[in-house]
């Protein structure tokens, strides 16, 4: 998998294309963490490239969701696949992180 | 399974992301059907699931898992066996992210996932290996 990240008013955009599985998530931990330690706590994760999952690098996506609880933040997804909107929903995300149909609405939501 | 059913076995070796190589052979089969991409999501998840489970709980002896797939327009079967040593089913214990959000441990959700989206879930270990079946309708 990999990544692009990009900050627009204050928020963390990460774009991920490919497999989501230990090392994605940790790809993307470690970007998080980067913006996290500089004060920035709205995160969206854009997965329209991201078609296959596992929970392994799910996981990862709840350590990070726990440090940005920690820091008052929060976290929303964009561009779910079906089947990893019901992953989500399983693995109990869903009552931590929101979802968006865009990354207006995205934006709009902090 | 009616007539018009395929059968795809493979072994699958302990590598990183194996569980890919099961993913698109059942994308392969689900194109064959007609079957949208789309409807085969959770599929792939289990199949995901199980395939990694398997490579990784099933102890350094065992170096490689069993992958069957029967599909049909109507119903996908999938049986993912390993060759380990086996463990106590009853042990098995259900995730909640409330208690993951405060533990080192955050993993641990395989089995969860396979059997809230399979129809059918079976799972059967002995100490020369464990097998999962898995049922998902298409239709």
């Amino acid at each position: 998998m990999t990544l692009t990240s990009t900050l627009k008013d204050g928020c963390l955009i990460i774009t991920t294309d490919g497999y989501l599985n230990n090392t994605g998530g940790e790809l993307i931990a470690e970007e998080c963490y980067k913006f996290l330690d500089d004060g920035v706590n709205k995160i969206v994760i854009d997965l329209l490239l991201t078609k296959v999952v596992n929970s392994i690098g799910i996981s990862i996506l709840i350590e990070i969701l726990e440090r940005l609880i920690n820091a008052e933040g929060k976290m929303i997804f964009i561009n779910l696949d079906p089947a990893i909107d019901k992953t989500f929903a399983i693995m109990g995300l869903s009552q931590f992180a929101g979802k968006a149909g865009s990354l207006e609405e995205a934006l709009g939501a902090f | 399974m009616d007539q018009n059913s395929v059968v795809l076995k493979m072994f699958l070796p302990k590598i990183p992301s194996a569980e890919l190589v099961a993913i698109q052979a059942l994308d392969q089969m689900a194109n064959y059907f007609g079957i949208p991409s789309e409807t085969m999501g959770e599929a792939k998840i289990m199949v995901t699931e199980a395939v990694i489970n398997a490579l990784e709980h099933s102890g350094d002896g065992n170096r490689q898992v069993r992958v069957e797939f029967k599909m049909s327009k109507e119903k996908l079967i999938i049986f993912v066996r390993d060759y380990g040593t086996g463990f106590n089913t009853a042990s098995i214990q259900v995730p909640d992210i409330k208690d993951k959000l405060h533990s080192r441990n955050k993993r641990g959700w395989g089995m969860k996932l396979m059997k809230n989206m399979a129809d059918d879930f079976i799972v059967e270990s002995k100490p020369t290996g464990t097998k999962i079946t898995l049922t998902k309708n298409l239709i």
